[in-house]
């Protein structure tokens, strides 16, 4: 009895502590996202709404100009000819890849005994583990004009005569992102899914195998269903991952805005803002670039959770 | 009855099926056709490294072995001083960005407190925030701290940079750690911060350690950041920057290149076999929960 009444002085204390104490461990971290991520965000759009130029970044004076920004960018031809179909079609052709060649690969791996899915495993992580930057390099000089291994092989096979430069014609130079980005993002995909493909119980596939149906039919009509979730995942990230691709455009020959022809959103908003100095107007693009992002992300929550509910 | 009489005669039936010459050899040349796209950039990466006729003429083994080109990107390529700035600028992301994610995962996976959800789903969402829209407005907020072309300017917005996800992957592991331990802990009297120190931070260790490879990498191979902010104070470029010095107006010293390029991949690959399947599970987790 005692006992009971003594320690009931602390409970109190503790049910005090529980409400301050998570606000504390919370505090710093908190703390960082608003002022590195939250208010920078704010910003951008406040730079975005202003003719913000180096005279602006010395002064710290703001020049409102209200909308003319994006006013500019949505009368800038190139944005519908060049720089819209640059981001958008190139991220609808890497999910795809991506994901299709990962699956693929997942399905492949399944299939393999201990010692064979180890080493390929192992393989796909080296893929995975390039930085983005030399992954880049790599491909670039695999490519190169006039020394590059690709030009060498087809000339050497015949079936080209003079060195080509691959990076100057837009289609190309967007094929060769492709490839950089399917094999950076495949691992990911492949690994994720054989999680899944290995959690789908035996004896529904067993079942189906049995009721006669072929190898086709079991993976769209039972792996499928069952990995709704997982597949939902990995396309919602990949999306996310393939807008913003930055370093393996803007490193490569002409990509950092020189070549206009292959400019995407996020290139092109840098090019504008520490290139021309024009960072009101790169704002106004990065705002557009985060937006069409927010709404990707919204259509796919809304499906998951959508499916979830089902 | 009809059940247990189907199931044997099904295992043979599919034994032989997998095991048949043809689809071994299909899935022979598969994994051989997947073992070369995956593996070719790495290996075309080691052997111009090592080929002191990489840039002159192609081969699929170094024509000419040598060393040179990791000789020279260390000692005249001024690679060296990249590496220490890197490692640097690494080494303090991890332990801010760790330490920040530890506390604030014990906050959202211990306690039950009002706006619990949204602070989660505001981690979550932050992390898809395009660096291009970041960039522009930390450009100017590390220029008006005066910290433009300094590490330190570095490390505080890769901290921010690696603090989300780190957070979202060391939740799970304080959420795995039993409540129990940590009762037991009280009622022998422990004080809260014993508490954390002897009985959760042992437990959340694998999961902290993975945190921080995570936060070394993301220091590692950034680089839109490192370029904006170092601008032309060279002696702090990091490796992902410090790479292009390599590259001349009018030629490329590929064989330098690539000798760089793996300097900076070995470490990220190493790291990333301990951490692969952490990696994975920390990237969806959060999502197939939701």
């Amino acid at each position: 009895m005692t006992q009971q009444l003594t320690a009931a002085p602390p409970r109190i204390g503790r049910a005090r502590a529980a409400i301050v104490r998570p606000w504390l461990l919370l505090a710093p971290a908190l703390l960082v996202l608003a002022v590195l991520l939250l208010w920078p965000l704010v910003r951008v759009f406040l730079f975005s709404l202003q003719d913000y130029g180096l005279r602006e970044i010395t002064t710290g004076e703001p020049n409102w100009i209200g909308a003319d920004n994006y006013a500019g960018i949505l009368s800038t031809p190139e944005l519908w000819t060049v720089v819209l179909p640059n981001t958008i079609g190139f991220a609808v052709l890497a999910v795809a890849g991506t994901v299709a060649f990962g699956t693929g690969v997942a399905v492949l791996l399944a299939s393999l005994g201990t010692f064979w899915r180890t080493v390929t495993s192992s393989a796909i992580m080296a893929a995975w583990a390039m930085p983005a930057v030399t992954g880049t390099y790599v491909w670039v000089w695999i490519f190169d004009a006039d020394r590059g291994v690709f030009n060498d092989v087809l000339m050497g096979l015949g079936l080209l005569d003079d060195p080509t430069n691959w990076f100057t014609n837009r289609w190309t130079f967007y094929a060769i992102v492709l490839l950089n980005v399917i094999h950076h993002g495949f691992p990911f995909v492949a690994v994720t899914v054989l999680a899944g493909l290995l959690g789908v119980p035996k004896e529904m596939l067993e079942a189906a195998e049995m009721d006669g149906a072929g190898a086709f039919r079991r993976f769209f009509s039972i792996i499928v269903p069952q990995l709704r979730q997982v597949f939902a995942v990995v396309i919602i990230l990949s999306t996310i991952w393939d807008f913003k691709v930055f370093a393996q455009v803007y490193l490569m020959p002409g990509g950092a805005g020189s070549n206009r022809s292959v400019l995407n959103l996020g290139v092109w908003s840098y090019v504008e803002s520490f290139g021309q100095n024009r960072y009101g107007f790169g704002s106004a693009i990065a705002v557009l670039l985060t937006a069409l992002l927010l709404v990707i992300t919204a259509v796919y929550v809304r499906t998951v959770l959508a499916e979830e509910e089902r | 009855m009809s059940t247990t009489r189907t199931a044997p005669t099904l295992r043979p039936l599919r034994r032989t099926a997998r095991r048949s010459p043809l689809r071994q050899l299909g899935k022979g040349v598969l994994v051989a056709l997947l073992l070369a796209f995956t593996l070719f950039p790495v290996y075309w990466m080691l052997n111009s490294s090592l080929d002191a006729q990489a840039g002159h003429t192609s081969s699929f083994w170094p024509a000419e072995p040598t060393l040179d080109h990791y000789a020279f990107v260390l000692t005249e390529g001024g690679f060296g001083t990249f590496l220490r700035n890197s490692l640097l600028v690494a080494l303090g992301t991890v332990l801010v960005s760790s330490a920040l994610a530890l506390l604030a995962s014990v906050a959202v996976a211990r306690f039950r407190f009002r706006m619990r959800t949204q602070i989660l789903m505001l981690v979550l969402i932050v992390q898809m925030v395009p660096l291009e829209a970041l960039v522009i407005p930390l450009f100017v907020q590390v220029r008006d701290l005066q910290l433009l072309g300094t590490l330190i300017g570095l490390v505080v917005v890769y901290v921010a940079l690696a603090l989300p996800f780190g957070i979202w992957m060391l939740r799970g592991f304080v959420a795995a750690v039993p409540v129990e331990l940590e009762e037991a802990a009280y009622l022998d009297g422990a004080s809260w911060g014993r508490m954390f120190w002897s009985v959760l931070l042992p437990l959340v260790a694998p999961g902290l350690v993975a945190t921080s490879i995570f936060g070394f990498i993301t220091a590692w191979n950034e680089f839109i950041f490192a370029m904006t902010m170092l601008g032309g104070a060279t002696e702090n470029y990091t490796v992902a920057i410090g790479l292009r010095s390599f590259f001349g107006i009018h030629s490329n010293d590929w064989g330098a290149i690539m000798a760089a390029s793996t300097i900076i991949t070995v470490p990220v690959m190493i790291f990333f076999i301990l951490v692969q399947r952490r990696l994975a599970s920390g990237l969806t987790a959060g999502a197939v929960k939701a």
